[in-house]
């Protein structure tokens, strides 16, 4: 029978898959500025990409292509899935970059905060 | 960029990672590689030319005109080669049973349509990377 | 040959809007023929929608099946027209037409020049191709990709508003909503995970056998599913993107934002707590109460936010939340009637909030003015357009032979059904508090003073628009029985009974 932490330490992809999704959480809420809650976003999306491939992997098993090698392959269906989750991402970064460019040209800067104050700002003039 | 060496290096290298690009597109169903990541490398061929020889040189070779053209006509195609399957009395996407011969396994022909899907895919993820790049870039001016 | 095409129905009607959409901006330079075929898609999509109806209604609810290139269902992509799936895509065309009429000529005031309104119509199809591949998928992952091809172009009608505060607006919900759909993806993992499967039913089979091994990773994938989609669709503590992004977008934008993306991913939700999770084990992990608490705070606080707005389109805004509020509580009430209610519920508050939308943009277009207290007298000069908004008004209340009365009649019944009183009591004071912040609206428009500007109804497409959209309203509250029997069999398919 296996300790809980030796459970973790050999499940150590999960773990860390968890810990990145959640530090990419706290970034997005917590920052105000627009590129960071990006680059939270980026950070969360590794994360579960990270999870799925764990979870295809066979360790010392061969790549999923004809060949003579006896291993067993590894799953290859979630990296596939996961090179759907990157297209994703991509179109979310730069979706996301044009609307920061816009915002930046509007109010010259990219803080969150300061774009409110500047709205408000201008708004009771 | 003024630099002598760079724009010479990028002059011999373009063709190189553009025949390249479409090598990774083409043989998506036999090896590591694809449509997707076929096609980025097209993109970067090509964004390395813009971004050494000047964004405006690179909208002179490829307008953005084209690159819309070619966004929305390499989804269309993808779509066309669905209806194929159901042409043939297949149900949508059918490779096989639409009635393709496909071959000897793993040599290029024995993807089916999968080979002219992918082709349609790469050119549009190319170009939707070189739109990107020059809405990005022209956040300088 | 006919036969032949209508076994092909299921996948047209996702592929259609997709790929015609994907050509729109090369058109961008004929902007007439881009907007005649928007409306001859919607056209297509509602025969396509309504045949497959009536294909559902002749084999009497067994759902129909399509393999995506021919294989078979645990290796290939298997798409599934059930009653769900045709109730949301006879929602979608229903809707989707009246908002295409109402675009015509109209939209380049709000959006700009023509390349962008081109992109604005490219956007719309895409989400309303995403939109019909959620009511027709049966693949976990497959509703993650169409979740997000839905946010992204959702996100791209905010921004598509000259404005610069739709772009912060289109910001906040593009940030919000990658977070929920990151919980979406990662639930996904989870579930496939322990199952092995991405399709619903195998998916399903194998977790009701094996959840007892790793309940906490179970259970940890339905919290996140719960949560991801609870962001997206405005579950009420997870609302705040939706005021902003849902008046800030372009009117037609707004319209079909409230009326049918936040009700895309509601069906997704049902379908993957239903339908992979099971009602089992939705009462093992006490989902049904978290579902019923989550719609009595949405239908209390949406409405007491509604109350306090004067901006038109921010009080609606608010009224959404208040309104997928009565939808989820329908879910946790987990039985036939409840379910039903809910669904019934789903058409009509599409119908009735995109008509409210429409109506509120040509009063904001027409008179320049915003806030509800300014819009005395507007009943009298724009009497079409006032009277397309108070048949949708009468409709939110709750009014008998309007079709909001029928689905918020069977929720009452699924409340009772269920023993829960409490919900009962929120369902009326809900109808109340809607009344509170829809009816000062027309009072003020017909029994104020007049002024002297000179304010018109809008242009035919948009009287058309107005004129499908209450006649709908009307007709599926007097004659609600063919909506219903689908939301009644979706309920029961959804719940296993046979």
């Amino acid at each position: 029978m296996t300790t809980f932490l030796e459970k973790l330490l050999i499940n150590y992809p999960y773990v860390i898959s968890v810990i990145l999704f959640f530090i990419g959480t706290l970034i997005i809420l917590t920052q105000s500025n627009l590129f960071k809650k990006l680059l939270g976003i980026n950070v969360m999306e590794t994360a579960t990409f990270l999870m799925f491939i764990a979870a295809g992997n066979i360790r010392g098993g061969a790549v999923p292509i004809l060949s003579d090698t006896n291993a067993p392959y590894i799953n290859p269906l979630p990296s596939a899935l996961m090179l759907t989750g990157i297209v994703v991402s991509i179109s979310v970064t730069a979706f996301a970059l044009a609307l920061i460019l816009r915002l930046y040209r509007e109010y010259g800067t990219v803080d969150a905060n300061e774009i409110a104050r500047l709205r408000n700002g201008g708004m009771e003039k | 960029m003024r630099d002598f060496i760079l724009k010479r290096m990028i002059a011999v290298i373009l063709a190189f990672i553009f025949v390249y690009g479409f090598y990774v597109i083409l043989h998506g169903h036999i090896s590591p590689g694809g449509s997707f990541a076929g096609g980025i490398i097209v993109s970067l061929s090509f964004i390395a030319f813009a971004t050494v020889y000047g964004i405006d040189k690179g909208k002179e070779k490829l307008p953005e005109k084209f690159l819309v053209w070619v966004e929305s006509y390499g989804t269309l195609w993808y779509g066309l080669m669905g209806l194929v399957g159901i042409c043939k009395g297949a149900p949508f996407l059918a490779n096989k049973l639409a009635g393709i011969d496909l071959g000897v396994p793993g040599t290029l022909s024995s993807g089916g349509l999968i080979g002219l899907i992918g082709f349609g895919v790469g050119i549009r993820v190319a170009s939707t990377m070189i739109t990107l790049f020059y809405t990005l870039m022209e956040g300088d001016a | 040959m006919m036969t032949s095409w209508t076994t092909h129905l299921p996948v047209f009607v996702v592929i259609l809007p997709l790929f015609v959409g994907f050509i729109l901006p090369t058109l961008a330079r004929r902007l007439r023929l881009v907007e005649n075929l928007v409306i001859a898609v919607e056209v297509i999509s509602f025969v396509m929608a309504a045949a497959l109806a009536v294909l559902l209604f002749k084999q009497n609810g067994s759902p129909i099946p399509y393999a995506m290139g021919g294989w078979p269902a645990p290796w290939g992509i298997r798409i599934i027209a059930d009653n769900l799936g045709v109730l949301f895509l006879l929602v979608i065309a229903i809707v989707g037409l009246p908002i295409a009429l109402y675009t015509k000529g109209n939209l380049r005031e709000e959006v700009g020049g023509r390349s962008r309104t081109a992109r604005f119509y490219a956007l719309y199809l895409l989400l309303m191709g995403a939109l019909a591949g959620m009511a027709v998928t049966n693949d976990l992952f497959n509703v993650f990709v169409l979740v997000e091809v839905a946010t992204l172009s959702a996100c791209g009608l905010v921004s598509a508003h000259r404005n610069p505060r739709a772009a912060e607006a289109a910001f906040n919900y593009l940030i919000l909503a990658t977070l929920g759909s990151g919980l979406v993806m990662g639930s996904i993992g989870f579930l496939y995970i322990t199952t092995g499967h991405l399709n619903m039913e195998f998916a399903a089979r194998e977790l009701a056998q094996v959840w007892q091994h790793s309940p906490h990773v179970v259970w940890m994938a339905a919290s996140f599913m719960l949560t991801g989609f609870g962001v997206k669709a405005a579950m009420f503590p997870l609302h705040v993107w939706l005021p902003d992004a849902h008046s800030m977008a372009p009117t037609p934008g707004s319209a079909v934002l409230s009326g049918l993306a936040v009700k895309g991913y509601l069906i997704c939700l049902l379908k993957i707590l239903y339908n992979v999770f099971g009602q089992t084990l939705m009462r093992h992990f006490t989902m049904h109460h978290v579902l019923t608490a989550a719609g009595i705070a949405a239908i209390l606080a949406g409405s007491i936010l509604a109350l306090r707005q004067d901006e038109l389109k921010r009080r609606l805004a608010y009224s959404t939340v208040a309104q997928v509020g009565y939808i989820i509580l329908g879910f946790g009430f987990v039985n036939q009637r409840g379910l039903a209610g809910s669904l019934f519920y789903l058409a009509s508050h599409a119908l009735i909030k995109s008509t409210l939308f429409l109506t509120a943009g040509a009063i904001i277009s027409a008179t320049g003015k915003t806030k509800v207290s300014e819009l005395a007298g507007v009943g009298r000069k724009m009497p079409l357009t006032m009277g397309a908004f108070t048949v949708a008004s009468l409709g939110l209340v709750g009014i008998p032979l309007f079709s909001g009365f029928v689905g918020k009649w069977h929720l009452l019944l699924g409340s009772f059904e269920s023993g829960n009183f409490a919900a009962a009591a929120v369902i009326l004071a809900g109808s109340v508090f809607c009344a509170a912040y829809l009816f000062p609206i027309l009072r003020n428009a017909y029994f104020q003073e007049t002024p002297g500007e000179n304010w018109q109804d809008p242009g035919m497409a948009q009287r058309a628009a107005f004129v499908l959209l209450s006649a709908a309203i009307i007709f599926f509250g007097i004659l609600p029985t063919p909506l219903l029997t689908l939301a009644q069999r979706a309920a029961a398919d959804l719940l296993f009974l046979q």
